[in-house]
């Protein structure tokens, strides 16, 4: 008997959990708009390091490199760019991809070239307030399951 | 009767696994620990007889060791004399994207130690010390000197991974530096074997063996005798002295013993020597050595800070967005550079360790503790060692799948010298999966705070009822929740 | 026991295996020179000289050993080769004249991209590869150094599309038109009485008209790419002096070195750097004549930071890039309608032939 406790315990906590981590949330109310950013690079940052739009503008990177060729890389978006010093190099795509994004250098620039990063942020942040509140629940689920078989014992 | 494998506290013979300091304190008012799981016919991996020939025949076990010091030497010569740019030298990507991977995401997670019996670094010097490559001589070299035993502790590797983690981002950069890190290893190796006994090297200074060991404890496989009492009636502890059929355990642990991974280099001696057959190689929970109180120590308390800490440092410096910050850790030598290694040796020994005494105090203070403060710390720590782990597996995803198309093209090409040998030179750098690897990270730091809350709850049970229980690991948990939620900000946010 | 030497006869087997795959790979292909790039602080091509005779063929192997580099020899047809880092192309490269020839780098790589060069020298027999006819500021003895301020300035961009129609007594004329700056040109315009009733912004649509005519849009496409491809980085897009590695230039030091471990470029060059030139400065620009701006680009700027592009562009190039100079002056594009007079281009100079492979 107490060891039916035990599973439907699990199972609610792993219901919510579950809603948690896909419940669809409130869309963005943004309008999608034209944005338009000049990023420098050189060895081994970007500059802004940051690129925030909303969900749905239509982004245009212009990539600067102001000492030896650099590249620019979207995570989750695949698609990237290079550039010379002295020729601007651009970039567009639709930000139809919410959450966080690394922007990585895609032409080999020197020792720390796997390392150049930054970073695009489309809307909000799903993932990580997700994560985060997934993250309490869990640990509260794991504490409590533990005591109700502790307590089968 | 003889109940097999119970952990707890016990005079033990020899050194054994973490038994220096061990106390002898008993708790016969505390509610008993779970036995650990009986090493019966079931699930002991030596009954079937592939993997019982496979892991007693030392043919095996040298083939695999002698491919690695083949993949070894090879990484150490391409880093030496091929081309200096590290992403398409072959002696940094096997090193730091392909080995690094299969040991964070494989082989530490699965087979604790795993990696330590086919490391080949020392392989050279146990040739030396037995006199021979299969089974051991008694007429090796060496001067088979005792380790100072002020030393016989992690310090060392605590500090020796310290040091090298402040200097990672030329390390992880530059091939010749590579190449000269491992060839020290080696070099260090192998002259320890000619002085010191058995795998010194391995159990004490190795930096890797450091932190393998501590998050070895989580792993389902283990090392462990069948019955005790059989321990006791043999006097002559073929496992820990040797014999005709092998050396004594060159962790110098004693398998009867043995009741954590943390100094198991799983090399599969004992299990050659034992006449009796009595030791098994066990299959059993995820994290079962964390539940035993025995053996906590601070010096593998403080690995545990160092490992979460250097995690949080690398995913800042590796993969966050600050430039400064990555040209201060690379300018080794210069003004920032002193002032980031500063900061980071303080943050990862004084701050993590500092905001954590804080959080087990304040348990204590809640729940009543009549521990002292020192061993509550101890104790409360090895609740951090699920989330390092976890840490570590998170930060090792961006990374390694973004750089492991690396690999193609320097496969093709290993010395730099223009060969294609796969056809794949000229393959550009193409990073995977970028679209899953944050929901990945998310979900591993997830599962590692919750593994760390239920182990801080679990801790605190040894110690208290029900609800001081609750109490004593409320603030743990939270700083737990804390450095979660840091990672998660510096990986995915 | 016999297991033992099993063993050990694989061990022994396998070192010798690796020893002799390591020396198979660094030893070099026998005749190929292997070239290596580097950034110019950190050594430039190594090696910066090499040495072949006529006829023979010249087989390299080119890798960069930091950043993206590119090949290729001056005042060749030949097209650069990019060596991206790490890994490795091959060239073959024959001489039909013997000489001094130059192989540069042609993918910026810092503010010294420029001194990034080396030299072929050619032995044998035949006729030296010439150098380019003295170049036309030598003959006509311009002191490229001396300030040329313009002393007239249009009140807007002079657009050559306006001046259809306008009677102009000034024929174009190739020969001299190089050795005029459009202040020149202007002033004479001014002078002539048949213009008296034209204003001073339609003489200067006027000079733009004749400018134009003077080229092509092939030359200005050329032009075009050249001045995007080596002068950008430093003078701009826009042509206003700003390019991204102006900042370096003033400072004395490379802006964020790679590596970070680099000195001020600028140890190497000297004192006396200044602002890369503002091709829309009109004070500036409409007081040089384009035999002066060749020259500038020939000879460079003797410490001022300008490279010299004598030994790496050819006749025809040089007039192409200047040409497109001008269009930081001119408007060439507005209200198009009329074709611009299409002129021959000059005689290109004898170019050393090399057969690429």
């Amino acid at each position: 008997m107490k060891r039916s406790r035990v599973v439907t315990t699990a199972l609610v906590l792993a219901l919510g959990a579950g809603v948690i981590a896909v419940a669809p949330l409130p869309g963005a109310t943004a309008k999608p708009a034209n944005r338009h950013f000049r990023v420098e690079a050189s060895s081994f940052k970007y500059i802004p390091a940051t690129i925030r739009v909303n969900a749905g503008d239509h982004v245009t990177i212009d990539l600067v490199s102001t000492d030896v060729v650099h590249g620019l890389y979207v995570d989750g978006y695949d698609v990237s760019v290079t550039a010379d010093p002295g020729r601007t190099a651009s970039l567009s795509f639709v930000a139809n991809r919410t959450g966080m994004f690394r922007l990585r250098c895609s032409v080999t620039c020197g020792a720390m070239h796997p390392f150049m990063i930054g970073k695009l942020h489309v809307g909000r942040n799903e993932l990580l307030w997700r994560a985060l509140v997934l993250t309490l629940f869990a640990g509260l689920a794991g504490i409590l399951l533990a005591r109700v078989r502790e307590v089968r014992q | 009767m003889t109940e097999p494998g119970v952990v707890g506290s016990e005079r033990t013979v020899g050194t054994a696994s973490g038994g220096v300091g061990s106390s002898g304190r008993r708790r016969a008012d505390l509610p008993q620990l779970p036995p650990a799981l009986p090493t019966g016919n079931a699930l002991d991996l030596l009954r079937w007889p592939v993997l019982n020939t496979v892991l007693r025949s030392r043919w095996p076990q040298l083939l695999v060791r002698v491919a690695a010091l083949a993949g070894f030497l090879i990484a150490v010569l391409t880093g030496l004399l091929g081309t200096p740019v590290g992403n398409h030298n072959l002696g940094i990507v096997l090193v730091w994207i392909a080995w690094w991977t299969i040991m964070m995401l494989v082989a530490l997670p699965f087979f604790g130690r795993g990696w330590c019996s086919i490391c080949p670094i020392p392989m050279p010097g146990e040739w030396l010390q037995h006199g021979a490559l299969l089974t051991p001589r008694r007429n090796g070299a060496g001067l088979k000197k005792a380790w100072p035993a002020r030393f016989k502790n992690i310090w060392l590797q605590n500090g020796a991974f310290s040091a090298v983690a402040v200097c990672s981002a030329v390390v992880l950069t530059q091939p010749r530096i590579t190449a000269v890190v491992l060839l020290a290893f080696l070099f260090v190796a192998i002259g320890t074997s000619l002085v010191y006994e058995r795998r010194a090297f391995c159990r004490y200074l190795c930096p890797v063996g450091g932190f393998i060991g501590l998050y070895s404890q989580l792993a389902p496989v283990a090392i462990r005798v069948k019955n005790k009492a059989t321990c006791v009636a043999h006097t002559e502890k073929s496992c820990y002295r040797g014999s005709a059929d092998g050396a004594g355990c060159p962790w110098m642990l004693y398998p009867g013993a043995l009741a954590k991974n943390t100094y198991c280099g799983m090399c599969m001696e004992c299990v050659r020597t034992c006449p009796h057959d009595n030791i098994a190689v066990t299959l059993r929970p995820f994290g079962a050595d964390l539940r035993s109180p025995a053996g906590r120590r601070l010096d593998e308390a403080f690995k545990g800070f160092i490992m979460l800490g250097a995690a949080m440092v690398y995913s800042a410096v590796m993969l966050g967005p600050w430039g400064d910050l990555k040209m201060a850790a690379y300018d080794i030598g210069s003004a920032r550079w002193f002032a980031y290694a500063f900061a980071v040796l303080v943050f990862i020994n004084g701050v993590l360790p500092g905001l954590f005494l804080a959080a087990v105090s304040a348990g204590r203070a809640l729940a009543g503790s009549t521990q002292t403060v020192k061993r509550s710390f101890i104790a409360f720590s090895y609740a951090l060692v699920p989330l390092g782990l976890m840490a570590w597996i998170a930060f090792s995803l961006s990374f390694v799948f973004a750089s492991i198309s690396y690999l193609w093209p320097t496969m093709s090409d290993p010395f730099g010298v223009g060969w294609n040998l796969f056809g794949t030179v000229h393959a550009s750098w193409q990073p995977y999966l970028t679209r899953s690897v944050p929901t990945l990270q998310a979900l591993v730091l997830v599962a590692g705070f919750t593994w760390s809350a239920v182990t801080a709850h679990r801790i605190a049970g040894e110690e208290h009822e029900q609800r001081a229980a609750l109490l004593q690991a409320a603030p743990v948990i939270v700083c737990c929740f804390l450095f979660t939620a840091s990672l998660m900000g510096l990986l995915i946010a | 026991m016999r297991a033992e030497w099993g063993a050990r006869l694989l061990v022994v087997f396998g070192t010798v295996a690796l020893a002799v795959l390591t020396a198979v790979a660094v030893r070099v292909p026998a005749g190929a020179v292997e070239l290596r790039g580097r950034m110019a602080d950190d050594g430039g091509w190594t090696p910066g000289a090499i040495v072949t005779r006529v006829g023979e063929p010249l087989t390299l192997r080119m890798t960069s050993d930091d950043v993206v580099h590119g090949f290729a020899i001056g005042q060749s047809a030949r097209p650069a080769v990019d060596l991206l880092p790490g890994t490795w192309m091959t060239t073959t490269l024959i001489f039909d004249r013997p000489g001094k020839y130059t192989y540069y780098c042609t993918r910026w790589c810092g503010p010294n991209h420029w001194r990034m060069r080396g030299t072929i020298e050619v032995t044998g027999s035949g006729a030296r590869v010439l150098a380019d006819s003295v170049p036309l500021f030598l003959r006509l003895k311009l002191d490229l150094d001396q300030a040329h301020p313009s002393d007239a300035l249009p009140a807007e961009t002079p657009t050559a599309a306006r001046a259809d129609g306008l009677p102009s007594p000034v024929a174009p004329d190739g020969g001299d038109l190089r050795t005029q700056s459009p202040a020149q040109v202007w002033r004479a315009l001014r002078k002539h009485p048949v213009n008296a009733r034209l204003t001073d912004q339609q003489l200067w649509d006027e000079v733009a008209a004749v400018w134009r005519a003077a080229t092509s849009r092939e030359r200005l496409a050329q032009g075009g790419q050249l001045y995007r491809d080596n002068c950008a980085a430093c003078h701009g897009e826009t042509g206003r002096g700003d390019g991204v590695m102006a900042k370096a230039l003033m400072a004395g030091t490379a802006a964020d070195p790679p590596g970070g471990e680099h000195t001020g470029m600028l140890g190497m060059s000297g004192h006396g750097t200044v602002a890369p030139t503002d091709f829309t400065n009109g004070r500036n620009m409409l007081g040089a004549s384009a035999a002066f701006l060749q020259g500038k680009i020939i000879r460079g700027g003797m410490g001022t930071g300008m490279p010299y592009w004598g030994p790496i562009f050819t006749e025809s190039q040089l007039w192409a890039l200047v040409d497109h100079l001008w269009t930081f002056q001119f408007d060439y594009e507005s209200g198009a309608g009329s074709s611009g007079a299409s002129r021959t281009t000059r005689d290109s100079a004898s170019k050393p032939a090399m057969r690429p492979h």
